[in-house]
């Protein structure tokens, strides 16, 4: 097969430059990254895709691309069923469980029941909540759910942060950690038989230029 | 379906001579909670071979799963094929925890082998065996896999399953299928149900496995009375759709001719469907009271190739319209079924 290797690239967002440049200290380079959905790279056997982050799980689970730099949240997030095969260790964030700071509730535990938690991250945010037995209802709101308890429509948010500030300027307080995150290379499973010479050979590479910095 | 299959055996078949061949092409059902994999009804089609545990049995199966992928058509067909027991039984002399036992399983999954030495320098993995899991992680052929045995009458069981990869790896050649079959030591999908060789069937073309299977010698014992090794695969049927779509297979659109018979005389219209419908041909009977006209537009509408008009009997001439063209003439029915007949 002559096929080239796909690598999709989160095409905005934070992802998106440490996306490119792990990839350029690997030897691929982007060539026409203003743009274009479909760029080819400085390696003749890899081309690169611009795709949401949060769409790229997805891509890799069903192949549409062979390879992905996504973060570990949202491949949870989307249940996809993909290799991670290695933690580039940039986009570090945290899952958190935040109510108003005037709040009476202070723990996951104290949650009462029926409780509506608003959150971009509705899969994982149920799973949690079966886990420890609480029923609520979880309200899907695609980003700013720090303004889901301002406005009225959920006690509880479930969301990402990395420095805090946001929840902070928002006067929410954290009352649980879900899950750690940072961005990884995904792989889909049937890709990597296929290409398991250029992609570990790619890995190699990967490792290589981050254990330089 | 293999716990129907299951059942349908300890209950159904207790005195069956063995070993015992079944097929099945099927609706199945699952519930999965998972936000992407929504297949929750698909039809597979897979065959258990049961009542027997020989390598003989192993590559029987393997080779009909290869053989049955190339028969619908696809190309560049390869199976990835485990082994579940001599991955327990590895974890299991290392001496590994529950939870352990998940992580060294979900490095193994990843391909993480810079995390799979962490751990087990981590976790003091003896040296003997850190190596085996190493030098297995990195086997592709079946045949790579006899470089590795482990010294000392505790390992055993162990060897003895290596030595029956080697087997199945020489029933394959005999076969002519070895080089389509590759060892993936991370396929650890439901161990603790297979317990010798597992396996996947994919293509290049597409991301997602066609189907797979295994060898589960402790499974049937679970319906009844009977201990029976057995062994076998299924495949899902959309998903080789898929895979011979990607491969730029076309599904041939069925070649029967569409009829419509048109009469005022209901009884030479009835008997006329019915003889072209023997003849394999997709007949209709014109059931309204429309004009002919208003035929050949619903006949154009609904793909109809020719719209029949019939007369009192059929020792006369019919008029067949080609929808398409316009075009009439008339025709002996005869003549037009030798036409257009199956």
């Amino acid at each position: 097969m002559n096929k080239k290797i796909r690598i999709a690239i989160p095409n905005k967002g934070r992802l998106k430059k440490p996306a490119i440049e792990a990839l350029g200290r690997a030897g691929i380079e982007i060539l026409e990254e203003e743009r274009a959905y479909v760029s080819k790279t400085s390696d003749p056997r890899f081309e690169a895709i611009f795709a949401r982050a949060n769409d790229i799980p997805v891509y890799v689970h069903y192949g549409a691309v062979d390879l992905g730099v996504t973060g570990h949240d949202l491949i949870l997030e989307r249940g996809a069923n993909v290799l991670e095969l290695l933690d580039l260790e940039f986009g570090k964030c945290t899952l958190v469980v935040a109510v108003p700071e005037d709040s009476a509730i202070n723990s996951v535990g104290e949650v009462p029941a029926l409780a509506r938690v608003a959150t971009g991250f509705p899969n994982i945010t149920r799973k949690f909540f079966e886990k420890t037995g609480k029923q609520v209802e979880v309200l899907e709101v695609s980003g700013t759910a720090e303004l889901a308890p301002k406005l009225g429509l959920a006690q509880i948010i479930v969301d990402i942060t990395s420095t805090g500030e946001t929840l902070k300027k928002n006067k929410l307080r954290i009352i649980g950690t879900i899950l750690e995150s940072t961005s990884r290379l995904a792989c889909n499973k049937i890709a990597y038989r296929t290409f398991e010479k250029q992609i570990s050979e790619l890995l190699a590479r990967m490792r290589g230029g981050s254990e330089k910095e | 379906m293999t716990a129907p299959v299951a059942r349908i055996v300890t209950t159904r078949m207790p005195s069956a001579p063995e070993p015992i061949r079944l097929f099945y092409v099927n609706n199945v059902f699952r519930y999965s909670q998972s936000y992407l994999k929504r297949e929750r009804e698909f039809c597979q089609a897979g065959v258990e071979l049961v009542g027997c545990n020989t390598p003989e049995a192993d590559g029987e199966i393997l080779a009909l799963l290869i053989s049955s992928l190339k028969q619908v058509g696809l190309q560049e067909v390869r199976i990835d094929l485990g082994h579940a027991s001599l991955l327990k039984d590895l974890l299991n002399a290392a001496g590994l925890d529950k939870q352990q036992k998940v992580s060294v399983q979900g490095l193994l999954a990843c391909r993480d082998s810079v995390g799979l030495k962490k751990f087990m320098e981590q976790n003091s993995f003896p040296s003997n065996l850190r190596e085996a899991f190493l030098q297995l992680s990195r086997c592709r052929r079946l045949g790579e896999v006899s470089s590795i045995s482990l010294s000392g009458s505790k390992y055993d069981k162990l060897n003895k399953q290596l030595e029956s990869l080697l087997e199945l790896q020489e029933t394959l050649a005999d076969y002519e299928i070895d080089d389509l079959v590759f060892f993936d030591f991370s396929l650890t999908k439901k161990i603790e149900y297979y317990t010798g060789m597992v396996f996947e069937a994919s293509v290049p073309n597409l991301g997602l496995p066609l189907g797979g299977g295994g060898r589960y010698d402790n499974f049937i014992e679970k319906f009844g009375k009977l201990r029976l090794p057995a062994t076998g695969f299924a495949l899902e049927i959309g998903k080789l759709l898929q895979a011979l779509t990607a491969q730029g297979f076309e599904i041939p659109e069925s070649s029967k001719t569409k009829v419509i018979v048109a009469s005022k005389f209901r009884d030479t219209a009835v008997e006329a469907v019915k003889l072209l419908r023997e003849d394999g041909v997709i007949a209709s009977l014109e059931i309204t009271k429309r004009s002919l006209e208003k035929t050949m537009e619903y006949g154009k509408l609904t793909e109809t190739d020719y719209v029949v008009s019939v007369g009192s009997s059929l020792k006369s001439p019919v008029t067949v319209f080609d929808v398409k063209s316009k075009v009439s003439r008339d025709v002996m029915l005869e003549t037009f079924l030798e036409e257009v007949g199956g």
